[in-house]
């Protein structure tokens, strides 16, 4: 049957009819879409599936893998630095092994799209010895996860499948199953505790020889069925390229533009390869090239010395796949000598003031971040912050530092103790909080280091797409009494859009700080703007425009505040854009010294 | 055929939309289409491009000088993206009155202020995307859809809004006309 898809939506596919019927993660770009498709999937085709988001990687690869352990298919879906998080899991799994199938789904992105690394899961999965898939497209998106299924669940080891955002995020015709016959395996556990039972040393070593003698095993396997396949359709010419994932697709093209011959190898397991039967082919030709990102996986397996790749300098190192450094490097391997056809005439290199994401017009997290800055004054205080949207404040100049997920509180910790004359306000989302800011919390109470820690609550993943959290959807779990359970006050304050609200707030924050001997913990509770269920109860539909008799073009709004819909006209004063302004009023409190910012009375009138 | 599409705007414009409806047009001709598309981070108001390439393809990221057309949203969105276009290309570009805009060497170019026409109540800005591919549908003579196509993917996108949706590409369609 054919059907349009996205990649992640291919996979969500290729899930339910490989009888996954348990899936567990954290969202995260460009690996989201996955999980949520499964749960559209299960919902209009009515299907017994548990699919639902985990508190953090960690915990969803554990909550899917106990699954397969007891004979189930199941599958963990996070972003490449979610599998930071689930790698202590992942390391020990690849010794014990599974009943049922396990596929792990890692997205990477290389090119830094919406991520703080490039790094690349193949080499962990590497480092963990488990077999990793990687889809050029999203046909092989669907059909590698039936076949990671299948292959985990034969050799009763996690099996990684890992798709690059050009994959996740790609659209195309697919071939999928016309038949949905659901048939998930039963779970029922099987007490085996020399397997199960992680502990040094006696059955940890021989499961480790088990674990590279299976390596072997998987290699030879790759060979048999997915690679001599491919090396039997070469017609002998004089370069090979040696093409993993993506790499596929854009070596073809540019292939094709630059009217070149070339032997290519697809590479659909970069790892376990075959390496001495790969080199034995590689005699044939003048030169390999390795085409593949973001690191050289595939290339430092098969090291030899007419193999051409990234550390040979012959190919880029860092950022996604183009065509246009495929011909530079076919230009440096001596294929290809023309013209650069895909360089940018020099009429049309414009200088275009860039336009990077922020913070959404209406947004309370810009409201709250300003406020803190008022009163915590830049020159006295650090910033730690964390990951997700409230990231954007970095253009408010409201945050110092980012690191990872729930940092925020164990660097406020550290900068407490490292530099104690400056006032430290850490921030964090109440979705980050219970991924992994507990821990940390609680290590900064018993360990009484005084900072300020506010948890801002708008009660939704909103960065990711609004996944729900726990506490969304439990009412019964609250940030207030968790923070109470550790045993420190928690001082609560719900948003207003009348900023001196949010200020007088922090003052008095800042007063109770003042003789507090540990940590102040806020949570200011929000909303997200984009949350159609519960935003239309807060917004109060005020929107503004610039008195411009009062403008004095003071940059104030563009540099501190900075809602979208404000920027200056011809005429050098502020103007608001009717197309953008959410109706919030946030700004016409405080935000400008001299008051320019007046509620539009004919806003509605205007038909907007 | 082989005809390769940047559709450029910014986060919220419906950007992706335009993709799909595309899409959806390339798969009831059983066409073969690979499209790439912003998620996640690039929502919150930031520069968005996405690209649909239909036709005998093997990976959804259109190169610089290789597009056939580019739709712009918003002026400035289609300045930055002006290097994946060929220079024998069409660009379609919202653009506002008065602003000076330069004068660039494609064959194919037409311009108009949407801002201004959705500011004056011509058309909901919410239909800005769909304004934009009507206007596109006129100006570029080697789109490779039919009206009557659009009109129908537009329809299976999303039935309930379609009637909206198609009077605001049929408007921009009468628009161009007249500018033509």
């Amino acid at each position: 049957m054919k059907q349009t898809l996205m990649g992640n939506d291919a996979i969500a596919w290729g899930l339910i009819h490989a009888n996954v019927d348990m899936v567990s993660g954290y969202p995260g770009t460009p690996s989201s879409e996955i999980l949520t498709e499964v749960q559209k999937i299960r919902n209009r085709l009515n299907l017994d599936v548990y699919a639902e988001w985990g508190t953090n990687e960690k915990v969803g690869f554990e909550v899917a893998y106990a699954g397969a352990i007891a004979g189930k298919r199941t599958c963990a879906t996070m972003k490449q630095v979610g599998l930071n998080v689930a790698s202590d899991p992942l390391m020990s799994a690849s010794y014990i092994g599974n009943l049922g199938g396990f596929l792990l789904i890692a997205a990477d992105d290389p090119g830094f799209h919406s991520s703080q690394t490039e790094q690349d899961s193949r080499v962990f999965a590497k480092f963990a010895r488990i077999p990793v898939l990687d889809p050029a497209t999203p046909q092989d998106a669907y059909d590698l996860t039936k076949y990671g299924v299948e292959l985990s669940e034969e050799f009763q080891i996690p099996v990684m499948l890992r798709p690059v955002m050009r994959v996740c995020h790609a659209r195309e015709i697919i071939e999928m199953d016309a038949e949905t016959n659901f048939l998930p395996n039963k779970g029922e556990f099987q007490r085996n505790v020399p397997r199960w039972g992680a502990v040094p040393r006696k059955d940890r070593f021989p499961q480790g020889k088990e674990q590279l003698k299976r390596m072997d095993t998987i290699a030879q396997y790759n060979w048999d069925n997915l690679l001599k396949p491919e090396f039997d359709k070469c017609k002998g010419s004089k370069t090979l390229i040696i093409a993993g994932g993506t790499g596929y697709g854009f070596a073809l093209e540019t292939l094709r533009d630059l009217n070149l011959e070339a032997d290519v190898v697809k590479v659909l397991m970069p790892y376990p390869l075959p390496t001495e039967l790969m080199r034995e082919k590689f005699k044939a030709y003048d030169k390999v090239l390795v085409v593949e990102e973001p690191y050289p996986c595939i290339e430092e397996q098969i090291a030899a010395p007419n193999v051409y790749g990234k550390n040979t300098n012959s190919i880029h190192k860092i950022d996604e796949m183009s065509k246009e450094e495929l011909l530079k490097a076919f230009q440096t391997i001596g294929l290809y000598e023309g013209e650069n056809i895909y360089a940018t005439p020099p009429s049309l290199d414009f200088e275009v003031e860039p336009r990077p994401p922020a913070l959404c017009p209406g947004c309370p997290h810009r409201d709250v971040y300003y406020a803190i800055t008022k009163v915590f004054k830049k020159k006295k205080a650090i910033y730690p912050s964390d990951i997700g949207c409230y990231t954007l404040a970095l253009a408010q100049g409201a945050i110092d530092s980012i690191l990872c997920m729930g940092a925020s509180i164990s660097m406020a910790s550290g900068f407490s103790i490292s530099d104690p004359d400056k006032t430290v306000v850490a921030t964090i989302g109440d979705g980050t909080f219970f991924h992994s800011g507990i821990p940390p919390l609680l290590n900064a109470i018993y360990q009484d280091h005084k900072f300020i820690l506010v948890i801002l609550d708008n009660s939704t993943t909103a960065m990711t797409g609004r996944q729900t959290t726990a506490a969304r959807e439990k009412k019964s779990i609250d940030i207030k009494k968790i923070v109470e359970g550790m045993g420190v006050d928690c001082m609560e304050h719900q948003y207003s859009y009348e900023m001196q609200d949010n200020v007088d707030f922090f003052r008095k924050v800042k007063d109770v700080h003042k003789t507090a001997t540990g940590p102040t913990v806020v949570v200011v509770r929000e909303f997200c703007i984009l949350d159609r269920e519960r935003a239309p109860e807060f917004v109060p539909g005020i929107f503004a425009k610039v008195d411009a008799e009062l403008c004095v073009a003071c940059d104030q709004c563009t540099t501190i505040y900075k809602c979208p819909p404000m920027s200056y006209n011809y005429d050098g004063v502020i103007e608001i854009d009717p197309f953008l302004c959410a109706g919030c009023g946030g700004c016409l409190d405080v935000v400008c010294p001299t008051d320019a910012f007046v509620q539009d009375e004919d806003y509605l009138k205007r038909g907007n | 055929m082989q005809y390769q599409i940047v559709i450029a705007g910014f986060g919220g414009q419906g950007v992706v939309f335009l993709v799909k409806v595309l899409a959806i047009c390339a798969g009831n001709r059983n066409i073969a289409f690979l499209g790439t598309e912003n998620h996640g981070m690039s929502q919150r108001g930031g520069s968005v491009s996405c690209d649909i390439k239909i036709g005998d393809f093997t990976n959804p990221v259109i190169d610089k000088n290789q597009a056939d057309l580019m739709v712009a949203l918003e002026q400035n969105e289609g300045l930055r993206n002006l290097p994946f276009l060929k220079l024998d290309g069409t660009l379609v570009t919202n653009a506002k009155d008065k602003d000076k805009y330069p004068k660039l060497p494609f064959k194919g170019f037409a311009k108009i202020d949407a801002f201004k026409k959705a500011e004056n109540g011509e058309f909901p800005i919410q239909g800005l995307n769909v304004y934009m591919l009507g206007f596109a549908l006129i100006n570029d003579e080697t789109f490779p859809f039919s009206v009557q196509e659009v009109k129908d993917a537009i329809t299976q996108m999303n039935a309930k809004v379609a009637e909206q949706n198609i009077i605001i590409l049929d408007q921009a369609m009468k628009d161009a006309q007249e500018i033509k």
